[in-house]
């Protein structure tokens, strides 16, 4: 049974969760990514300079990405 | 320049606007939240499945879902504000305010709940003291939901008119149509499936926020140094040492009120009776799960000031040349004015500040997401009271099972669009707000006492449980007329009567009426208990401590046992207590 979703339906919520977060990450981490290396920061690192040289929006939705990645791959249909 | 000036669109008052890229994340999170909805449908048929999601949730699911139906939007952002405001002081309600009371809730209270069977807390109520005071806090909690639902859905469109330029009416039918819509397909079990994501989103959109502050600031010792150079002194980061008198801090409050009042009165009141939040632990599989939910539920609530109060303390410690920052205002000063932004608005302008097109769209994603779980919870809620303790208790008592399922559906739609009238309402006259949030607090003091009395006392008798609550009601509503009505001079002396002390703040007046409300209503129970008749034990079976025996929750070894973990829980709230002393 999928957890959390009702008897006989196959999604579990867990399967929700790292849909939602892997979908975020693949829209961040390109986007972070061409951010770094064309040397277009966004308008608040611009005047915050500490803050360009930490890629947040590249390192966070790597984080997404990767946490999506493994709950959807874990909680995939037909694996509970 | 000043770096918020830069950002912000002064022309017309809204703070930034959203990119493509921040679109793109807000419309992937409608979209599967309705698609959730949608998905769900098919296995809510009963009134079992709509009400209470079949009984089938794990401990980890209800207690997510638990901790996330509190996350709403005057949450996250009022708190933060508070912080701002107050300082640490804020923490107290996460951690005094709510995690003993949650243990209680799942070690003690919930084999009650869950064993009696019982629907909803006035359904407890009823099995326990009988129609009076099942209908007396039906109708009370029903009332007071759907105007706080309201209440939500005007103070969450004023954020995205003043953050992000929105109209008001577009804010609050999108998201009312749009929570209306998956609670009414898929009952309480959709509403906890999104719960649960909305904590995951909350999370993923807001904790960059500390993370990048703290990297500013330089640590938290150092952010520490900073904001007792910007407010003068060093009780903005004391928890407890401040505590003693009501002018030693900022709150104005001592801590008699916050272990007493706020501990032992509001916190327990809210956690262990509201059904918006007890309904989603009725929904465990089994009891143990029951008793775990709270328990995981209150391990994440220790971590909520994270994205919460951290916040409001790095605005109040960031410096540009030796001085503070932000001046932020209260909100009545701050109106009209776009040069200045209230307390309520230092989660958006941090935001703002840390994060990018993106980003920005995870946060925003994370702001809407706390206002739809906080709707979605009070929304299924007042189904479930209308439909079981009101509807079917007395308007339409045989009515078959799919009857009342299609009530829960049509109750959802109509309490939606009854909280929308409650918005449009505030929204022509702002200080029925400070009358409907005051208005909620009356009940949930002297609710508390009736419960608990009602759980652990033999002898507390129908009449007992119905005259306290009344009582315990009346005298709350009294002394908040007592401090809120007459001349400036009347009010100060009047809540200097309620808190006893003349230096008391509003905040202690809150915490202290909880607390005179809760012994009246104890008081009057116990008096007109020993006056009348009790149940017999065999009556009382499953509903009272001493009259039934519990039933071994199914955990093997120690791991697996909710009171292992509650004591876990227990001693990293008394450590973190102590760290920040």
């Amino acid at each position: 049974m999928a957890e959390g979703t009702g008897r006989g339906e196959s999604l579990s919520i867990w399967f929700f969760v790292g849909m939602i977060t892997l979908l975020y990450g693949l829209v961040l981490t390109p986007y972070g990514a061409w951010q770094w290396l064309t040397h277009h920061p966004p308008a608040n690192e611009l005047l915050l300079p500490w803050l360009i040289h930490l890629h947040p929006t590249f390192w966070w939705g790597l984080l997404l990405l990767t946490f999506g990645a493994f709950y959807t791959t874990k909680y995939r249909p037909g694996t509970n | 320049m000043h770096p918020l000036a830069a950002l912000a669109v002064v022309s017309t008052g809204q703070l930034t606007s959203l990119s493509g890229i921040d679109i793109l994340i807000l419309v992937l999170y409608f979209a599967v939240v309705v698609f959730i909805g949608f998905y769900v449908k098919g296995t809510t048929n009963t009134s079992e499945e709509f009400f209470l999601a079949g009984r089938e949730m794990s401990a980890w699911i209800a207690g997510l879902s638990f901790v996330s139906a509190n996350l709403g939007s005057l949450e996250l952002m009022g708190w933060a504000g508070s912080a701002y405001q107050y300082g640490i002081l804020a923490m107290h309600w996460y951690w005094i305010g709510a995690i003993p009371a949650m243990l209680f809730l799942g070690i003690v209270m919930m084999p009650f709940y869950y064993i009696s069977k019982t629907h909803s807390v006035p359904g407890y109520l009823q099995l326990r003291f009988g129609e009076g005071a099942r209908g007396l806090a039906a109708v009370s909690f029903g009332l007071m939901t759907i105007l706080m639902s309201g209440v939500n859905m005007y103070a969450m469109a004023v954020v995205m008119q003043t953050v992000l330029g929105w109209n008001m009416t577009f804010s609050i039918w999108v998201g009312a149509a749009t929570v209306a819509l998956y609670v009414m397909l898929g009952g309480l079990r959709s509403a906890i499936i999104n719960e649960v994501l909305q904590f995951i989103l909350i999370w993923a959109g807001a904790a960059l926020i500390p993370i990048l502050g703290l990297i500013e600031a330089g640590g938290w010792d150092k952010l520490k140094a900073n904001i007792a150079v910007n407010v003068g002194n060093s009780s903005y980061t004391h928890m407890w040492s401040t505590l003693g008198h009501f002018k030693d801090n900022p709150m104005g409050i001592n801590w008699v009120g916050i272990v007493f009042g706020l501990g032992a009165i509001i916190s327990f009141g809210y956690w262990t009776t509201d059904f918006l939040v007890v309904q989603r632990v009725l929904s465990a599989n089994n009891l143990r799960s029951a008793k775990l939910a709270p328990v995981i539920g209150a391990a994440f609530k220790m971590a909520v000031p994270l994205i919460v109060i951290l916040p409001g303390l790095i605005c109040l410690g960031l410096m540009q040349n030796g001085h503070p920052m932000f001046h932020l205002v209260p909100a009545e000063v701050a109106k009209g004015n776009p040069l200045l932004h209230s307390y309520d608005q230092v989660l958006p302008l941090m935001l703002i500040r840390y994060c990018g097109p993106g980003l920005l769209g995870l946060g925003i994603t994370a702001l809407v997401a706390g206002f739809m779980s906080g709707m979605a919870g009070n929304v299924s809620a007042f189904s479930t009271v209308w439909t079981y303790d009101i509807y079917g208790a007395y308007l339409n008592k045989k009515a078959n099972d799919k009857h009342y399922v299609l009530m829960g559906r049509v109750s959802t739609v109509v309490g939606m669009l009854i909280s929308i009238g409650t918005a449009y309402l505030v929204m022509n006259a702002a200080s029925i707000m400070d009358y409907v949030q005051a208005l909620f607090s009356f009940f949930i003091a002297p609710l508390f006492g009736t419960v608990i009395l009602g759980m652990l006392w033999k002898r507390a008798t129908k009449w007992g449980g119905f005259y306290g609550l009344l009582a315990g009601t009346l005298s709350s509503i009294g002394m908040f007329l007592y401090t809120s009505t007459g001349t400036a001079a009347h009010k100060a002396h009047a809540l200097s009567v309620v808190a006893l002390s003349a230096d008391a703040q509003p905040m202690a007046e809150n915490m202290f009426r909880a607390l005179w409300s809760w012994l009246i209503c104890v008081a009057v129970t116990v008096i007109v208990s020993y006056m009348t008749t009790p149940k017999t034990d065999a009556e009382l079976n499953g509903l009272v401590y001493g009259a039934t025996i519990i039933p071994h929750d199914g955990s093997v070894g120690l791991l697996q046992k909710p009171i292992f973990w509650a004591g876990v829980v227990a001693a990293v709230f008394v450590g973190l207590n102590i760290l920040f002393f």
